[in-house]
């Protein structure tokens, strides 16, 4: 077989600013995937504006700012686990990392409450006292369900993406010269709580 | 060592063995696999087809029942539209080509190919699913629309699943293509000196990247409400099924430019090097593939004028969607004036690409019509839509789909097709397609509905007429697929250059070697299509 | 296939401390506490009160972007582009509302 000649602008090499671009394109379209939900309360909210405002008095702020400041905490925990791993210590990245993965299950978990409080009154589509809401109300619970259990799914897969990459720094597959599998895992984390930013006041902070 | 007479070593023969394939990750090996896999899915939308024509040959029930009908034209449409058009090009001729073009030796992201590979065959498998599972397959129309597809019992769920995992691998090629292109250019490749072809995919893959979420989180609406019950477009419990629509259409518009541009790239490619000259106005074609990208994203309102859409965003709609006309119409004076004093070989490649404009050219001028909004009034749903659509998406890139195989075959099999039978099939392709089509703008205009599955006795001649065109149309098929297998399994080989293209896929073998090119290619001077003794523009 | 020799260094060295990390959550904090009390203790203006939770969430995401993903430091075609995308969402808002409101 003969020698192969590599072309200098070879697709087979390690590139970080290919995989970075490839990640900011992924999170544009996981902007456009909510945008469309938020076009939609958008449209409702307009149309129902005191339904929505009532209904909004079945969520309690206090927790929704809990997980909001989670949320918040979490972005700083994994922006600073890159930092850490630029300067070499991936000791520190790691718990940082943890630190993360730590904040998403305490988020599911409040999120859990919330939504099994719903259930136990019945505010879930199908159930009674859903079915007796006027529509206006009932556009807010879909959308409150459907907006909120969307946003806890990337939670989840943003933290499996997080413990994919803590599992890759213990190997030394990503290190201080190669760590764009980090940063990336750490833009997703950041693009689910850009969403929640949104999500907080549209559904608790209606008043 | 190989001798140069005897089998030499290319991406084909390289290795062997079905899981060579199935798991590879050269681009060009994913782009054959694509296109089998959307040429089988393509016989089998064909075939609905054909079915279809046969109900209307005659008034009244000729072969099925009306629910069947129903069935019959959503799967057609999906087929067509989700596993042919909108793949095809970028997904064949993109993948295969593209790196190869840019002076590369693979995309950016080969892993993430292949899973865009693998996403498509299993948006294929639940889609063609429908057949057997699950109520059957989706009656709604390819366009799923609200409330009928909330209710109906046949298997929406499963269908628009498939649509949203057909999205998914469209955006990750898309994203691939974005990558491939601002990181692997050979060096020397500006932007502006890149083919036009790589304009085309670049354009299209914002667009498949920017514009297909859009459906993927209404499509899973439809599916949430099927299974919750929850009303997002029910009226009876808060919702506005024009909604939905509005949804639909802010992607499926956009997605009509994904299956031109690329197509429109590909033609870029073709009328340079049969007319032996540089393109006429490389940069006018370039950033218009841009803006109509760009202004694509703004028209969608003109699916929906007789929707209950307030009149006021109707007509801000259709100005609009006049303006996206004018740079598909640049493009298309600019191809003219390449072939004018050009040093013209009319080979097949070129008829397609000279179909592609006058097909393109009906159906824009009959969109312009449709985009009317007094006169869409008239004819919306019916065969008039029915024939303008079918004119840009096969007339324009379907015709450009089988131009792009017989200018590119040579190169992806080093072997050569015969040329007398492609020609005869191009005949039949043309003929067929045009006496299919145009009685469907004149249908229309008469007041035939579409999507109904029988008609009154006034239509009767002209859906003759259509179906008999339809069968023309099969032959030049069958005979265009005969011809280039027959190409592939006996033809003679082809050289590196059988045409004289000055791109940089005609600088390596035919079949390319595994990783593209044996040594550095050389870029043209001064533009991709610059051939030396030519007269400048 | 794959080595670890890259063509050009993987990144612009840029390393955000952990203090400027931290300024910044000081900074989300801050604004969270204002929009909820905002919404708590204000007066119910309708379309302000939606105005301003949705100023006051913008303000946070583009923190977020800006340090948290360093679209700060980024070379300006990232700043770019996710302008042009978050304005491509803008107008289908925008236009799908025209509808609404003139029906």
């Amino acid at each position: 077989m003969n020698h192969h000649f590599t072309l200098p602008n070879s697709g087979h090499h390690y590139d970080a600013k290919a995989s970075k671009m490839g990640m900011w394109l992924f999170l544009y379209t996981e902007l456009l995937l909510f945008g469309g939900l938020f076009l939609v309360y958008m449209v409702y909210r307009s149309l129902n504006q005191d339904a929505f405002l009532l209904a909004s008095f079945n969520l309690n702020v206090w927790i929704g700012t809990a997980n909001t400041v989670v949320l918040l905490t979490s972005s700083m925990t994994v922006a600073m686990s890159i930092s850490a791993l630029q300067k070499g210590d991936s000791k520190k990245s790691i718990l940082l990392l943890w630190l993360t993965i730590l904040a998403a299950l305490i988020f599911l978990v409040v999120k859990y409450f919330e939504w099994s409080s719903k259930f136990e009154h019945g505010l879930f589509p199908g159930m009674d006292h859903f079915n007796q809401l006027p529509n206006g109300e009932k556009l807010y619970f879909n959308l409150y369900f459907f907006m909120t259990g969307l946003h806890g799914l990337h939670v989840i897969v943003g933290g499996i993406f997080i413990m994919v990459v803590v599992a890759k720094i213990k190997s030394g597959k990503v290190n201080k010269s190669r760590y764009q599998l980090l940063e990336n895992s750490g833009l997703y984390w950041h693009l689910v709580d850009l969403i929640w930013i949104y999500l907080f006041p549209l559904f608790y902070l209606i008043h | 060592m190989t001798s140069i007479a005897t089998q030499q070593i290319n991406y084909l023969n390289v290795k062997k063995g079905i899981w060579s394939w199935l798991f590879t990750l050269d681009h060009k090996r994913i782009g054959l696999m694509y296109l089998y896999a959307i040429g089988a899915f393509f016989l089998v939308g064909v075939t609905l087809g054909i079915f279809m024509r046969l109900e209307l040959f005659n008034p009244g029930r000729d072969i099925m029942e009306a629910k069947t009908y129903n069935q019959v034209f959503t799967l057609h449409g999906v087929i067509m539209i989700f596993l042919f058009i909108i793949p095809s090009i970028p997904a064949v001729f993109g993948n295969f080509f593209l790196p190869i073009m840019l002076g590369t030796d693979d995309v950016s992201l080969p892993r993430l190919n292949l899973m865009s590979w693998w996403l498509y065959i299993i948006g294929a498998l639940f889609a063609l699913s429908t057949l057997v599972f699950g109520g059957g397959p989706a009656d709604t129309g390819w366009t799923f629309y609200a409330p009928y597809s909330v209710k109906t019992g046949t298997n929406v769920s499963m269908s628009v699943m498939a649509a949203f995992v057909l999205g998914f691998s469209s955006i990750l090629t898309g994203l691939n293509f974005i990558v491939t292109i601002h990181r692997l250019r050979t060096p020397g490749m500006t932007f502006n000196k890149m083919p036009l072809f790589a304009w085309g995919l670049y354009a299209t893959s914002w667009i498949q990247v920017l514009a297909t979420p859009v459906i993927g989180i209404t499509l899973l609406m439809i599916v949430v409400e099927r299974v919750f019950g929850i009303g997002l477009f029910d009226p009876s419990m808060g919702g506005d099924p024009i909604l939905y629509q509005h949804l639909f259409w802010i992607y499926s518009h956009p997605a009509v430019y994904i299956m031109a541009l690329p197509a429109m790239g590909v033609v870029s490619e073709i009328i340079p090097t049969f007319s032996q000259r540089t393109i006429f106005g490389y940069k006018p074609i370039a950033y218009s593939s841009m803006a109509i990208a760009f202004v694509g994203y703004f028209v969608w309102g003109h699916h929906m004028f007789t929707s209950g859409m307030s009149g006021s965003a109707a007509i801000i709609f259709s100005i609009l969607t006049f303006l996206v006309a004018i740079p598909t119409a640049i493009k298309v004076f600019n191809w003219l004036a390449t072939l004018y004093k050009g040093s013209i070989d009319i080979k097949v490649p070129l008829l397609f690409a000279l179909a592609f404009i006058f097909n393109f050219l009906i159906g824009g001028l009959t969109g312009l019509v449709v985009g009317a909004l007094a006169v869409d009034v008239h004819v919306h749903d019916t065969y008039f839509v029915v024939g303008h659509f079918h004119y840009v998406m096969f007339g324009g890139a379907g015709f450009a789909f089988f131009g792009a195989l017989h200018y590119w075959f040579p190169k992806m099999w080093g072997k050569m097709y015969n040329m007398t039978r492609a020609y005869v099939a191009f005949g039949f392709l043309f003929i067929g397609f045009n006496i299919l089509y145009f009685p469907m703008l004149i249908l229309g205009i008469m007041g035939m509905p579409r999507r109904y599955y029988d008609y009154l006795p006034q239509f009767h001649t002209l859906n003759q007429i259509s179906t008999i065109g339809s069968w023309i149309l099969v032959v030049g098929l069958l005979l265009m697929i005969y011809n280039l297998i027959a190409g592939y399994r006996k033809g003679p080989k082809a050289t590196g250059n059988p045409w004289n293209g000055m791109t940089l896929e005609w600088q390596t073998d035919s079949p390319p070697p595994l990783h593209n090119f044996d040594k550095m290619p050389e870029l043209p001077e001064g533009g991709p299509y610059n051939y030396p003794n030519a007269k400048s523009q | 296939m794959k080595n670890q020799h890259s063509t050009e260094e993987t990144h612009a060295e840029h390393i955000t401390s952990y203090r400027e990390h931290f300024g910044t959550w000081v900074g989300l904090i801050l604004l969270t506490l204002m929009t909820v009390f905002i919404s708590v203790f204000g007066a119910d203006l309708r379309t302000i009160t939606v105005a301003t939770a949705l100023f006051i969430a913008s303000v946070k995401a583009l923190v977020v972007a800006y340090y948290f993903m360093h679209l700060k430091y980024d070379p300006r075609i990232y700043r770019v582009l996710m302008t042009i995308v978050m304005s491509l969402f803008t107008s289908f808002l925008i236009m799908v509302i025209l509808d609404y409101l003139t029906r």
